[in-house]
């Protein structure tokens, strides 16, 4: 799918939320959950159809740093391109999307 | 450092972890068989993240357990997510809606439902069952001329004598004379109150060899007792009171004063023979004698049956004392068409009418064409005589549906339903496939789509103004004139180069992509 394509794509608000949940820096599914308040069953589904449509990809953590951390290691999620694009026309459809997750906020906790 | 449970909590704690593992492993499950193992990891990996957030390990709370099974149990749309998606994306394109295969499916299964109601509905059924029953060509009813309809008016002696005496247009005579008679079964005769009143029809042992009607169970019957008279049951009896008992055959019973094997089922049906008859007691011409009045049905040999120019003739016998008697040979059998009969006439009526309706063309002159290979010709071809073989079906079956199934069995009302229904399935049907036929793509058979409108109507004579529809497979455009003209008379394919395939790639990986975001739980 072409950058182009994509930025002419009008999401649903929960996509557009998890957009920009990954672009504010919560980038597994668990943290988008707490970030956005979305049950698993809504997360989980939308991320894999983004993914799809290569709005997102994912990469796994490497093992030594999850080893380092004690914890099993963590699918990452990042917005590609055409992602990005998305986002920004679906944040002048919905407006408010910043205001409920500011970029930025993840990293700044 | 964590603080150490107590060992009940420990052990509720262990049992809710495995109770959560076991929801992830029944999400699992439903997984595609690639993806499970990446789909275990991350699913693993959160819920290990859910439970270190939630706090487990530090002391019990149903609270927070409900949560991370809430968060568990959201693996189930997950994988079903992940199985759906993964379905679409090998979904091929021959499969999908508006394919070959799919008119194919939809058409058999509109077979299978007017088969399966045929075989449900029972007037279809003993229509069918009369169809199959068919008496023999060449039987007559013999009456005297000067009685009313349906009296009987033979005696057993002018049979007798008829038959004894060399015939020329006839080989064949049987005799009946339908009674009331009271019937019991042999082994309920001790406490019986006299038994049933049926109508028997007491006639000569050739009847049904005559009629060449089949006699169900006749083998199991015929060798029980040799000594007695066999009794032949009407179907609807042998179901009223013998409850369809298929060891019936052998029975013995007694009709009147007389002692008589049952010696099989006759088909059921209307055999344009006079009498309300529930049984035939089958006894020799020198039984006969007594008596009144009956019918006789005759056979026509081959010179009677050339003589036998209407469905009713005129026959001229003379008695012992050479006085002329005026009868009238009443044809049996040929009253009505059977169904088959109707379904052929009707559908041949509808093809010759056919052009009257559609064009019969299918548009295919376009010289881009000659570019397909033999075999997609074939199977194009192929394609539509497969959908005539299943309309053609479809169309007996349904008018039989319509005719029988509500009108009941052998009225004129039927016919004439039936010849209505199968000509205008016919018809219609094999309009629809003309213009199916013209609008499928001739590389993959699927229905041309996107119609867009080309060109101005009022424009028509200086450009060309028309629909053009397009393949969603990419193989081809059709262009379809909205007026025909000299130069563009009929519909034209335009096959589309690989250099198209491009804007068809992965259409159906995408399809219905984006509206799936808004899930909500």
């Amino acid at each position: 799918m072409s950058p182009e394509r994509n930025s002419e794509t009008k999401l649903s608000h929960t996509a557009a939320m998890i957009l920009q949940a990954l672009d504010a820096g919560f980038v597994y599914g668990f943290s988008i959950m707490e970030m956005t308040g979305l049950p698993s069953g809504t997360v989980y589904p939308a991320m894999r159809r983004l993914e799809r449509d290569e709005l997102i990809r994912s990469q796994w953590e490497r093992q030594s740093i999850a080893d380092a951390e004690q914890r099993p290691p963590r699918k990452y999620y990042k917005l590609t391109a055409a992602g990005r694009s998305t986002l920004e026309s679906s944040r002048k459809r919905y407006p408010l999307l910043e205001r409920l997750i500011p970029s930025g906020e993840a990293r700044s906790l | 450092m964590k603080p150490s449970l107590s060992l009940p909590d420990r052990a509720v704690d262990l049992a809710l972890r495995g109770a959560n593992l076991g929801l992830l492993r029944g999400a699992w499950i439903l997984v595609p068989g690639k993806q499970r193992g990446e789909w275990w990891r991350e699913w693993h990996a959160e819920l290990w993240q859910v439970r270190q957030e939630c706090g487990c390990g530090r002391g019990f709370s149903w609270r927070e357990e409900r949560g991370i099974a809430g968060f568990c149990l959201g693996a189930f749309k997950d994988a079903l997510c992940l199985r759906r998606m993964e379905r679409r994306a090998r979904r091929p394109l021959a499969l999908s809606f508006g394919s070959a295969w799919w008119c194919l499916l939809l058409l058999a299964a509109l077979l299978g439902l007017s088969y399966g109601l045929g075989r449900w509905l029972p007037g279809v059924r003993a229509e069918r069952s009369l169809s199959q029953c068919m008496v023999r060509r060449g039987l007559v009813l013999i009456e005297y001329a000067d009685y009313e309809d349906s009296a009987p008016t033979i005696s057993s002696g002018q049979y007798r004598a008829w038959k004894d005496r060399k015939q020329e247009f006839f080989d064949g005579f049987a005799f009946y004379r339908v009674t009331r008679e009271r019937v019991n079964r042999e082994a309920e005769q001790a406490g019986s109150d006299g038994g049933a009143g049926w109508g028997v029809a007491r006639a000569s042992s050739n009847f049904f060899a005559l009629m060449g009607l089949p006699v169900r169970f006749g083998e199991t019957g015929a060798n029980v007792d040799a000594d007695l008279p066999g009794v032949i049951l009407s179907e609807s009896l042998w179901k009223r009171e013998f409850g369809a008992d298929p060891h019936v055959a052998g029975s013995v019973v007694r009709v009147g004063l007389r002692r008589a094997t049952i010696a099989g089922v006759a088909p059921e049906g209307p055999w344009d023979l006079p009498g309300k008859v529930d049984a035939w007691l089958l006894e020799p011409d020198s039984q006969m004698t007594q008596g009144g009045a009956g019918y006789v049905v005759a056979h026509l040999s081959a010179s009677g049956e050339s003589r036998m120019s209407a469905a009713i003739i005129p026959i001229k016998s003379f008695s012992e004392h050479r006085t002329p008697d005026d009868l009238l040979g009443v044809s049996i059998g040929n009253g009505m068409p059977g169904p088959w009969d109707l379904f052929l006439f009707a559908s041949l009526l509808a093809i010759l009418a056919l052009p009257a309706v559609s064009p019969v063309s299918f548009g295919e002159e376009s010289v881009s064409l000659q570019a397909i290979s033999w075999q997609r010709k074939v199977w194009r071809w192929g394609f539509l005589g497969a959908k005539i073989a299943l309309l053609l079906p479809i169309a007996f079956w349904a008018s039989l549906d319509l005719a029988y199934g509500f009108m009941g069995f052998n009225s004129n009302e039927a016919v004439i339903l039936q010849l209505a229904a199968t000509f205008s399935i016919c018809l219609f049907g094999m309009r629809w496939i003309l213009s199916d036929q013209r609008q499928r793509c001739p590389v993959c058979l699927r229905r041309v789509a996107h119609p867009a409108r080309v060109g101005q109507f009022s424009r028509t004579f200086l450009a060309w103004s028309g629909t053009e529809l397009m393949c969603m497979g990419g193989h081809t455009l059709l262009h379809v004139p909205s007026l025909p003209t000299s130069w563009f008379s009929t519909q034209r394919w335009m096959l589309l180069d690989p250099s198209w395939k491009f804007l068809f790639a992965g259409r159906y990986e995408s399809e219905g992509g984006c509206s799936g975001y808004g899930v909500n739980s």
